[in-house]
């Protein structure tokens, strides 16, 4: 299979354009608007990218600029649009690399795969091709080497917020909260409109106890959290987990009620707000929350079905349901604890 | 019969004092305490040697002063204390914060590795006795009552070997008298099903680990019978102990639901807690951990809970639990709700954010700014020996203390409680006692591969305080599971009771200490002995150690 991508990758670093390319004169507007995508800013690069159609009608690369509007916006036309730029430009890394971004953030990883390495092939030291590359080392669990290709992509691009994305995200997965901080910092101090990289920081600020530093965050990452490739579903769960903490229950009640619209097949935003019940002493609610986190089935093991068992068996107690108290402490007893490495006890 | 010993000196207060501070200073280098915790470390790293360090702080000669005993560790793997290094040491007290070596006199030094202790005296001679823990040998050790000691285990019976003849890895110790017969039983936890055959290395060479212990197998409870004649009777089983199998660290005990039986919290590690409810008369006990709401954290989740206290904190006369575990776990704080019920109130009280990045062993809930309301210490340090200074799991930790804002919060002090709360180091068990009899409680910390902390508390507040000793007749002449109430002038309601056991492997003053903030007269006291008897004193002086005898 790879010889087939390598030969693939030569036969197409190979060919010729299809079309003319004319975006002679338009180069500086180009990279403007390509740093505007990087950080964000759709609005500012939508306004330009319209201003160069009218100038630069055939220029090939406003329509890796337009793909990569469209991704910013969680417009599936991205697909098509990318692809048909890398059929008019195949010999481009960029357009390569911003194409394995683009599916990667897709989960379809296989074509991921072959567009990145159509991407280091056709431009090997091209920074999003890099980047990219990094990113699926890390997905193939060679992390070291992912990193090494990340940070290099950043001194190649230091405009480029996603890449300093995927780095916190390695980070924020082998549980170094410092480092991932770093990153999403930088990630938003670039693009201050990625709400996904606010909520990540705040997370990762949370274990640093830099508490008023995390609800900072995710209080601009719920402001930022508009439909697009930048929104996260998951920001209201996370933040109102937090706030329960800092014993704000009513704006924790806002958020989670906020959760369980967003993603209500996810078990973990039921149970945490059968969790939020059982403070409140909304007891017949935090019933009816925890029985559905129940029902809901959690293949990531975010919520262990112990947890489960273990709050039912306390809202029952506290109901004075005691046949069915009893039976969740039984089970309770009976399961094992999740284990996240059983060799260490540095979690 | 009511003695009042005489008052002592004050010692003198620092400048620049806060009088809501809370502060401490290490006098060991002064002390002539040279003991150091020797865990043999090895390259392999077995799991042994970052468990160990029990402190106790116990008066052995009754000249009204703390004396103090160390465990200490042995050679791995034969775990044989080969010479003096490995010693368990106990010092006396000379009243002049000076502490001499008298370990040899005593014949204290030991056999085995070493982990806990605890001290009371089990036969109500009037002297206090020693058990100390160990992975191959625990030891009963009777107070002569001149100086020395005599190991009385193998006639006594009780070893924690099991009728099939396996001596099981004992940690933590308590002295209770479950069935209030006026004899003092003992409690031994147990560990991991662990052997030097059995090791398992964790971690890359270099940088081996403690092993998690999911892997190994956990070990059942002591539960020994005081027959009253010098020996024991194993009944564990018939007591419904030995039917849980549990990772038991730490141990406390307290009247959690107010029948008048003595019940038994085991901090268990990375799996649930118990807590043992007394049924009373001797009955036996049922494990109420799950029902109770105390089994697991506040995420449901089993944690690596290592030490524990077991008093009132929020003065609502209903003791809670304190617990120490390692960072990214918080340190639970369960609130006794009354009804049988805990609640986790660890980020409620404000601690729980507070204490994510902490790894905590030695645990303690006692007032040490003397204001009515007691405070929360622990002694901190990561588990596993990590050098990685980018890393957040910091082997080498301060110890804290959380001072009690009276509105069920606890609020973080350590950085303002003097240089040697900032002292990081690979600090195990904690013993509370007041070492100079001032009426402020301090703090023994051992310290892995270092000299212990003599933490002697300086706080600069001038409130009153009493420290109650019980001299049971009826009861356990120790007097432990007293219950005591105090309310002061100002009509501040308090409420402890009396144990030695608590924090981690370790064993605490056995005197009752209460602040009470401005109140310099105590309006009432309230005692209900384990033998019923319930003895009221009124209009008691505050500033004294006050020695009452059950009537």
């Amino acid at each position: 299979m790879k010889a087939i991508v390598i030969f693939l990758a030569v036969t197409v670093c190979a060919l010729r354009p299809v079309y003319a390319n004319t975006c002679a004169g338009s180069e500086d507007q180009l990279r403007s608007v390509s740093k505007l995508l990087s950080r964000g800013d759709t609005v500012g690069a939508e306004r330009s990218l319209e201003a160069l159609q009218a100038s630069h009608p055939n220029c090939d690369e406003l329509i890796l600029d337009r793909a990569r509007l469209q991704a910013a916006k969680g417009d599936d036309a991205a697909d098509e649009t990318f692809v048909h730029y890398t059929t008019l430009e195949p010999r481009d890394a960029e357009g390569w690399g911003y194409l394995a971004r683009y599916l990667l953030a897709q989960e379809a990883y296989q074509r991921a795969d072959a567009a990145a390495s159509l991407a280091t092939d056709c431009g090997p030291g091209d920074a999003v091709a890099m980047a990219v590359k990094g990113q699926i080392l890390d997905l193939k669990g060679e992390s070291q080497e992912g990193i090494a290709l990340l940070e290099q992509a950043i001194r190649l691009d230091p405009d480029d917020a996603e890449t300093r994305f995927q780095l916190g995200g390695i980070y924020d997965r082998s549980l170094h909260p410092k480092q991932a901080v770093q990153y999403f910092a930088e990630v938003v101090a670039i693009n201050p409109f990625d709400a996904r990289a606010w909520d990540y920081l705040a997370l990762n600020l949370e274990p640093l106890g830099e508490i008023d530093r995390a609800q900072q965050a995710y209080a601009r990452g719920l402001s930022e959290n508009r439909q697009g490739s930048y929104f996260d579903a998951f920001l209201p769960y996370n933040y109102g987990r937090f706030l329960m903490k800092r014993n704000q229950l009513s704006a924790s009640r806002e958020q989670l009620d906020r959760a369980v619209v967003l993603t209500p097949q996810v078990r973990a935003v039921w149970y945490e707000r059968a969790r939020l019940n059982v403070r409140l002493q909304n007891l017949e609610q935090a019933r009816t929350d925890a029985e559905k986190a129940a029902s809901i089935d959690d293949p990531q093991g975010v919520i262990a079905d112990l947890q489960i068992y273990v709050l039912l068996e306390q809202v029952y107690s506290r109901l004075g349901e005691t046949a069915l108290a009893r039976k969740y402490a039984e089970l309770s007893r009976v399961t094992p604890s999740p284990v996240k490495n059983e060799m260490d006890r540095t979690h | 019969m009511v003695v009042v010993l005489s008052l002592t000196c004050l010692i003198p207060e620092l400048a620049a004092q806060d009088a809501s501070a809370i502060k401490f200073v290490n006098r060991q280098k002064s002390s002539g305490v040279e003991f150091v915790l020797d865990n043999y470390p090895t390259e392999n790293k077995p799991v042994i040697d970052s468990v160990l360090g029990g402190v106790a702080l116990l008066d052995y000669d009754n000249d009204g002063y703390l004396d103090i005993f160390f465990t200490n560790g042995a050679t791995i793997p034969a775990l044989t204390k080969d010479g003096p290094r490995f010693y368990n040491r106990l010092y006396h007290n000379n009243h002049d914060g000076t502490f001499t070596d008298v370990t040899e006199k005593a014949g204290l030094r030991g056999e085995g590795y070493s982990m806990g202790v605890a001290a009371a005296d089990y036969d109500n001679d009037g002297w206090t006795d020693l058990y100390v823990t160990g992975v191959n040998r625990n030891f009963l050790y009777h107070n002569n009552g001149d100086g020395t000691f005599t190991d009385v285990t193998a006639h006594a019976g009780v070893p924690a070997i099991t009728a099939a003849g396996k001596k099981l890895w004992s940690v933590s110790a308590a002295w209770v008298d479950y069935d209030n017969d006026g004899l003092l039983d003992l409690f031994v936890n147990s560990y991991l099903d662990w052997t030097p055959q059995n090791n398992r290395v964790c971690g890359p060479v270099g940088q081996r680990l403690s092993c998690h212990p999911n892997l190994y197998d956990g070990q059942p409870s002591f539960l020994y019978h005081n027959n009253g004649d010098g020996t024991f009777t194993d009944v564990s089983a018939a007591m419904g102990i030995s039917q849980h199998i549990g990772k038991g660290m730490g141990i406390a005990i307290a009247d959690y639901n107010g029948d008048g039986w003595m019940d038994i919290f085991v901090a268990n590690d990375k799996m649930a807690n118990f807590l043992f409810r007394n049924r009373g008369g001797g009955r036996g006990f049922d494990e109420v951990g799950m029902e109770s709401f105390v089994a697991f954290n506040d995420d449901g989740l089993a944690i690596s809970n290592m030490g524990v206290d077991f008093r009132d904190w929020n003065n609502d006369g209903l003791p809670g639990l304190f617990v120490t575990a390692l960072d990214g776990e918080t340190f639970p704080l369960f609130r006794n709700e009354g009804n049988g019920l805990f609640s986790t109130d660890d980020y409620k009280a404000g601690i729980g954010f507070q204490s994510m990045r902490m790894s905590g062993w030695g645990a303690g809930i006692y007032d040490f700014d003397n204001d009515g309301f007691k405070d929360l210490f622990s002694a901190n340090s990561h588990v596993n020996v990590i050098t990685d200074p980018e890393s957040q799991h910091q082997y080498r930790q301060s110890n804290k203390v959380f001072q009690n804002m009276h509105n069920g919060t606890f609020q973080d002090v350590s950085s303002g409680a003097g240089p040697d709360l900032q002292v990081r180091a690979p600090h195990r068990g904690a013993a509370f006692g007041d070492l100079n009899n001032d009426g402020k409680i301090d703090v023994v910390v051992s310290v892995i591969g270092g000299p212990p902390e003599i933490l002697y508390n300086t706080s600069p507040s001038r409130n009153h305080w009493i420290s109650i000793q019980t001299v049971g007749v009826k009861s356990n002449r120790d007097g432990i599971g007293t219950r005591i109430k105090i309310v002061g002038e100002s009509g501040l309601t308090q409420y402890n009771h009396v144990t030695t056991a608590g924090s981690y492997a370790s064993s605490s003053d056995p005197r009752v200490h209460f602040g009470l903030g401005k109140d310099s007269t105590i309006r009432e006291i309230e005692l209900r002995w384990p033998s019923g008897k319930v003895q009221t004193l009124h209009n008691v002086k505050a500033d004294r150690i006050l020695k009452i005898t059950e009537e």
